[in-house]
């Protein structure tokens, strides 16, 4: 409150006047400042001008209280009040706001995401380009094929394979480890030529959305809906990564905060979230019938959201919170997006790795004892049940150890006529609710423990089939045929 | 150098100023004492000042911590005092009471106001009560560069002529403006007295 700003008639500057007559002694600070603070009554100001100059201390109190009497809110009130009004009127002419391109078209993006009618598309746009075609197309295509075809099935293969059959003489111990689904002709080979490229360009692709600053505004979008779900933003992080990997994803849930919320996201994960084998294999069984495919997408949709609705009503436990603290956008770095790659393989790699030759070890025990021919037989059933030829029982056991070779024996099928689009869309469903390997199946037991991980499994084998069932009555009642 | 003619003005009707500055000169050093709301880089920009010569103790009779150093500005040695956090001198906690004792009592000859420029909005109305108090004050406007990003325009210029005390922007992050803040003090200190 500078004075040349108070009118001379006001009794606050009035009394300020008068106090700063009364003072005679050095205060530190101006006798203005005390006389201030006096009429705001600080008590300890009042004490200090009390014992320093207590010949005037009535008359200064006596001022004070003709002050108070003017006004009826406190002076503090009014003083204060007065100060910030001077300081908004030098700040309207100290402060402009000019529109940096730059800064406000970074504004502009992020507020573009986390809107719900421009964030919807623009998320559709980065799993488009981040996960269909670089991931998709390019890692589990073109690398895929290079690794696996040249490199593995052209050259280390017959190698091996030639290599045991001299080497070895039992046939049972050659097998294991250079048969069909060996521990080097399967388990190896499909963790270094099909795993290891989807994930490393699945793991740039998330390193740069993930360096750019996206996922926390992609996690604001998605929160609403996850609520409903039992879920939050924050289980944004692991679903999209199941987008990859649901086996990797299922280990990340470990960052979300209560067990209820672990709990519902494995269940999403292993159920109604396809990773990037599945998802290769689906379109290419579904290519030329867009129908079918949006069919797909959309019971898949509709499970995800049901199970997580239902899950999620079941299981007790408190509502979760989210706070997120959203940091500005940026152009992502390469040294960054290198080392997060560089470290997300290898620990995964090391993770992964024992599993797979574990699963290779487990198919050959279970076709060694005949456990798979009864298996098939079992399976047959429910096959029949949702409208598909029994041939597809096979498809589906080994889809469960070796998604690929599920999908191959129903590409066969496909290709033999056998398959009518309907059959076709049905059973791509169900494959992909059904468990998606071996190895997700032991990390649900590893982070879930045995009784909720084979839970899962039970419930998904139930879901997957039922749903299966209920698409298939649903398409031939409608009279449907894609 | 409007501001300065009117501190010249001041002297005469208010010795305080004077009275601090004489005291100081019989000590030798001069003191600069830092004052402003918590969280705006005060401590930093005490420790750009003071590098390493600094002690931190108990303000006599109170469990808050007051640092003190010294730095050299232009071939002068000044004492530096870090405040607690102060929103006003019209104290409500028992640090805000410390900082205005130490604004009260050790006759600072250079005060700086550090506020944080993308609210100083609402800090300014301190500014204004300590220029009230006509303690030689210097406003800091500290985290230039966030107010920066944010597309905001400070008009020093407009802002000095109308506080009359000097104006400058820091960045206590990294350094940016603390030469020009210590030339600031250098002539500051040298003008007045």
């Amino acid at each position: 409150m500078p004075e040349k700003y108070v009118r001379e008639t006001d009794s606050l500057e009035t009394s300020v006047n008068k106090i700063e007559l009364l003072l005679k002694k050095d205060y530190g600070i101006s006798g203005r400042a005390v006389a201030l603070l006096l009429l705001q009554e600080d008590s300890e100001i009042i004490q200090l001008v009390k014992n320093k100059e207590p010949e005037n201390f009535e008359k200064i109190r006596d001022v004070i209280n003709t002050a108070k009497s003017y006004y009826t809110d406190p002076l503090s009130y009014i003083i204060s009040i007065r100060r910030q009004e001077e300081a908004n009127r030098i700040i309207q002419r100290t402060i402009n706001f000019e529109e940096i391109t730059s800064v406000s078209f970074r504004e502009k993006l992020s507020r573009l995401m986390i809107n719900p009618f421009t964030g919807i598309p623009v998320m559709l746009l980065i799993l488009y380009y981040g996960i269909y075609k670089f991931v998709g197309e390019f890692g589990a295509g073109t690398v895929v094929d290079f690794i696996e075809t040249d490199i593995f099935e052209n050259n280390i293969n017959p190698w091996i394979i030639k290599f045991a059959d001299t080497a070895v003489p039992w046939h049972v111990i050659r097998d294991l480890f250079t048969g069909e689904y060996g521990i080097i002709t399967l388990g190896i080979r499909y963790a270094v030529a099909l795993i290891l490229p989807i994930v490393t360009t699945f793991f740039i692709a998330f390193a740069i959305i993930e360096d750019t600053g996206y996922l926390p505004r992609l996690a604001l979008l998605i929160d609403r809906l996850f609520k409903k779900i039992g879920l939050t933003g924050r289980a944004v992080i692991p679903i999209v990564l199941g987008l990859g990997c649901d086996t990797m994803a299922t280990m990340v849930t470990r960052t979300l905060p209560s067990k209820r919320e672990r709990i519902i996201a494995t269940i999403l994960l292993a159920l109604a979230v396809p990773c990037s084998a599945q998802l290769g294999v689906i379109l290419s069984l579904l290519e030329g019938n867009p129908r079918g495919l949006w069919i797909w997408l959309l019971v898949l949709c509709l499970v995800f959201l049901l199970v997580g609705f239902l899950s999620s009503k079941i299981l007790q436990g408190e509502s979760p919170s989210f706070y997120m603290e959203i940091p500005p956008l940026r152009l992502p770095k390469l040294s960054n997006v290198f080392i997060k790659t560089y470290t997300r393989v290898k620990w995964y790699f090391l993770e992964i790795f024992p599993m797979f030759i574990f699963a290779s070890f487990l198919i050959w025990a279970g076709r060694l004892v005949m456990l798979f021919d009864i298996l098939i037989k079992i399976l047959e059933y429910p096959i029949r049940l949702i409208g598909l030829p029994d041939e597809a029982a096979a498809a589906f056991l080994f889809g469960f150890f070796r998604r690929d070779y599920g999908a191959a024996g129903l590409y066969d099928i496909k290709k033999a006529g056998h398959l009518t689009g309907n059959q076709l869309v049905v059973a791509c469903i169900t494959l992909t609710l059904f468990l998606p390997c071996i190895a997700q199946f032991l990390m649900n037991v590893r982070e879930r423990g045995w009784k909720t991980g084979v839970g899962i499994s039970f419930f998904i084998l139930l879901f997957s089939f039922s749903t299966g069932f209920i698409v298939n009555l649903i398409l031939n009642a409608m009279g449907i045929n894609l | 150098m409007n501001f300065l003619k009117k501190i010249f003005n001041l002297n005469g009707k208010n010795n305080s100023c004077c009275g601090a500055r004489e005291k100081g000169d019989d000590h030798g050093g001069k003191k600069i004492v830092i004052v402003g709301s918590p969280n705006v880089g005060k401590s930093l920009l005490f420790n750009r000042l003071t590098g390493s010569y600094v002690t931190v103790s108990n303000y006599p009779g109170t469990t808050v911590e007051v640092s003190r150093g010294k730095t050299e500005i232009g071939g002068r040695t000044f004492d530096v005092i870090d405040t607690p956090g102060t929103y006003s001198l019209f104290v409500i906690t028992e640090e805000e009471r410390v900082a205005r004792n130490i604004l009260l009592s050790e006759k600072p000859d250079v005060v700086l106001h550090v506020v944080d420029s993308k609210n100083l909005e609402r800090m300014l109305p301190f500014t204004l009560q300590l220029i009230e108090a006509r303690l030689p004050l210097i406003l800091v406007l500290n985290i230039i560069d966030e107010a920066e990003k944010i597309g905001m325009k400070i008009d020093f210029q407009y802002l000095e002529k109308e506080l009359k005390i000097p104006v400058t922007g820091t960045n206590s992050t990294s350094g940016q403006g603390i030469d020009i803040l210590k030339g600031r003090i250098e002539e500051y200190a040298r003008k007045i007295c």
